[in-house]
């Protein structure tokens, strides 16, 4: 397998700040991932550096076998679309449509006129009159149509509404069926895109938490509710992610379980539910900030 | 499953550097729609005055007020403007520019190459409107606006002094540019107090060591295009300073 990108131990500090913090990972070619995390955990951060537009204060990175700072040659198949993308302020939508296929060689200028389209976009009014919600499609529309190898969004959909962004997906998945390529998109709204990710990266105050495959995160954790007694009898000395109650009634949320385990817990007359992304990823960020504060 | 999105063919280093160039020019109202309709403006704004003026006063005062218009400065916005368009051009298509992949090396040498394009474009612009001016007798009433004295004598010279005081401007514009992008609000501030502060320096050393006689007489002797081909020292020294600052620079948000 190719890998599109290779992070070795890479770090940014912004004075006393580490906004990355010696993290290492590889993004294979022509999936979707997801880079996820808090406010300020260091995706954008992270997202700038892999473009060239910030500078690692150590550590290396490689986009298609070489490092990106001012190399024309790689870059030029990156398009990296920001929530807080400026304008110039006196372009029109139609004057960013003009100017984005000189940049990008792969651009669909048929795909962008549906999507344009799709997101009701005015063409004509002047970028500084837009609404928040059609600055972000303006970006939405330049990152899918511009097809490039790499495309990174950030937090792209601030302001737009939930059609727009079920536009934003639906678009994204058939595009890349017809054109495979790799997208790396930062996101709060987990569970929205939880079924578009093939794999997912956890970031929290500039270190890399979570790496792994999509599927095998889903399969990391199990909730499971009935009576107080009998879920505690089922979990015995396994590990416990999380766990609510109210009364009688217990529910715990459970590291993986096979077959034979889930037929032992029907058979208690328990209920065995899935855990959402975005509660697995809220919870395993929780647990590791706690051993990490542990071990402090 | 279709195939895997090819890796791009790398465009030529040419190719990318005048695709920058072209998105100065995308919207061309600030670079090009403004200037001249401010400059329209100030133009019929002036014809005005002195058609008042003309016929206010009578013919034995009218020679000496009109022999002041050679000093007219009516035509020197348009020089600082440039400065305000290229400071607006960088500050504002840099960051867009690196969403869209391009390096910074090529975004400098691509809005170089556009400030060396609105230079000629303007230049050309100002010596056909001057030469209307000299061929109708300065507007039938021998009014002085776009061929002051300042520019030199002949259409030659005019046209080289205005081209390297557009191409100082712009340069000069562009390095604040880079200061504004690298450093924000605080770097301007700086960067002006070393300006002021080098000014002010010379000034010094010219008053204490008595050379104001000797710079008064150098300067005659270099001549309006004397002094305007030194300047082109001051835009290449712009020129590299704005490259040099612009390539550690980082797209943040604005402070």
């Amino acid at each position: 397998m190719t890998s599109t990108i290779e992070v070795t131990n890479l770090s940014k500090h912004f004075g006393k700040v580490n906004a990355v913090n010696d993290v290492s990972f590889t993004v294979a070619e022509n999936k979707i991932y997801g880079l996820l995390g808090r406010n300020g955990a260091g995706k954008t951060t992270l997202m700038q550096l892999l473009t060239g537009q910030e500078f690692a204060s150590s550590g290396t990175i490689s986009l298609f076998g070489q490092p990106p700072v001012e190399n024309a040659k790689v870059l030029q198949n990156t398009c990296f679309i920001k929530e807080s993308q400026r304008y110039p302020e006196d372009f029109r939508p139609k004057d960013v449509f003009k100017t984005a296929p000189w940049f990008f060689a792969n651009w669909d200028q048929e795909f962008a006129d549906r999507l344009i389209a799709d997101f009701r976009l005015p063409l004509d009014r002047r970028i500084k009159k837009l609404s928040r919600g059609q600055l972000s499609s303006i970006g939405v529309i330049v990152g899918l149509a511009s097809r490039a190898p790499l495309t990174f969004f950030d937090e792209p959909y601030l302001g737009l509404d939930a059609v727009a962004r079920q536009i934003f997906y639906d678009r994204l998945l058939e595009d890349y069926a017809n054109h495979p390529r790799t997208v790396i998109l930062s996101t709060h709204l987990i569970d929205e895109v939880s079924n578009l990710l093939e794999h997912v990266l956890v970031i929290d105050e500039g270190k890399l938490l979570i790496n792994e495959d999509a599927e095998t995160l889903r399969n990391r954790a199990t909730n499971v509710v009935g009576m107080k007694t009998a879920v505690e009898a089922f979990i015995g000395n396994r590990e416990v992610l999380h766990r609510d109650g109210i009364g009688g009634l217990s529910s715990v949320t459970v590291a993986g379980l096979s077959e034979s385990e889930r037929r032992d817990a029907h058979a208690a007359g328990l209920e065995l539910s899935p855990v959402s992304l975005q509660q697995l990823i809220i919870q395993l960020t929780r647990t590791e900030t706690k051993e990490f504060e542990a071990s402090a | 499953m279709t195939t895997t999105t090819a890796l791009a063919q790398p465009a030529s280093p040419l190719k990318r550097i005048t695709n920058v160039a072209k998105l100065h020019f995308a919207n061309p109202w600030t670079t090009l729609g403004l200037p001249w309709i401010i400059l329209g403006v100030i133009f019929v704004g002036m014809l005005t005055v002195w058609w008042l003026i003309y016929s206010a006063i009578d013919e034995s005062a009218r020679e000496s007020a009109l022999e002041g218009t050679q000093f007219s400065g009516s035509s020197f916005f348009i020089y600082i403007y440039m400065m305000v368009v290229a400071i607006q051009a960088i500050s504002i298509t840099f960051p867009f520019a690196l969403g869209y992949g391009v390096t910074r090396r090529d975004y400098y040498l691509g809005s170089a190459l556009a400030f060396v394009a609105l230079a000629v474009i303007y230049t050309a612009g100002l010596t056909i409107i001057s030469v209307a001016e000299t061929m109708t007798g300065g507007w039938g009433m021998g009014v002085t606006i776009f061929a002051p004295v300042y520019f030199g004598a002949g259409i030659v010279e005019r046209i080289f002094v205005q081209f390297v005081a557009f191409l100082f401007f712009l340069f000069f514009g562009s390095a604040i540019a880079a200061v504004w992008v690298r450093w924000k609000a605080t770097g301007v501030t700086m960067f002006f107090i070393v300006v002021a502060a080098l000014l002010v320096g010379l000034i010094a050393l010219a008053t204490f060591t008595d050379s104001w006689v000797a710079i008064g007489a150098t300067l005659v002797d270099l001549g309006v295009t004397g002094v305007a081909a030194w300047s082109l020292v001051l835009t290449a020294i712009s020129g590299v300073a704005g490259f040099t600052l612009l390539r550690r620079a980082t797209p943040r948000n604005a402070a």
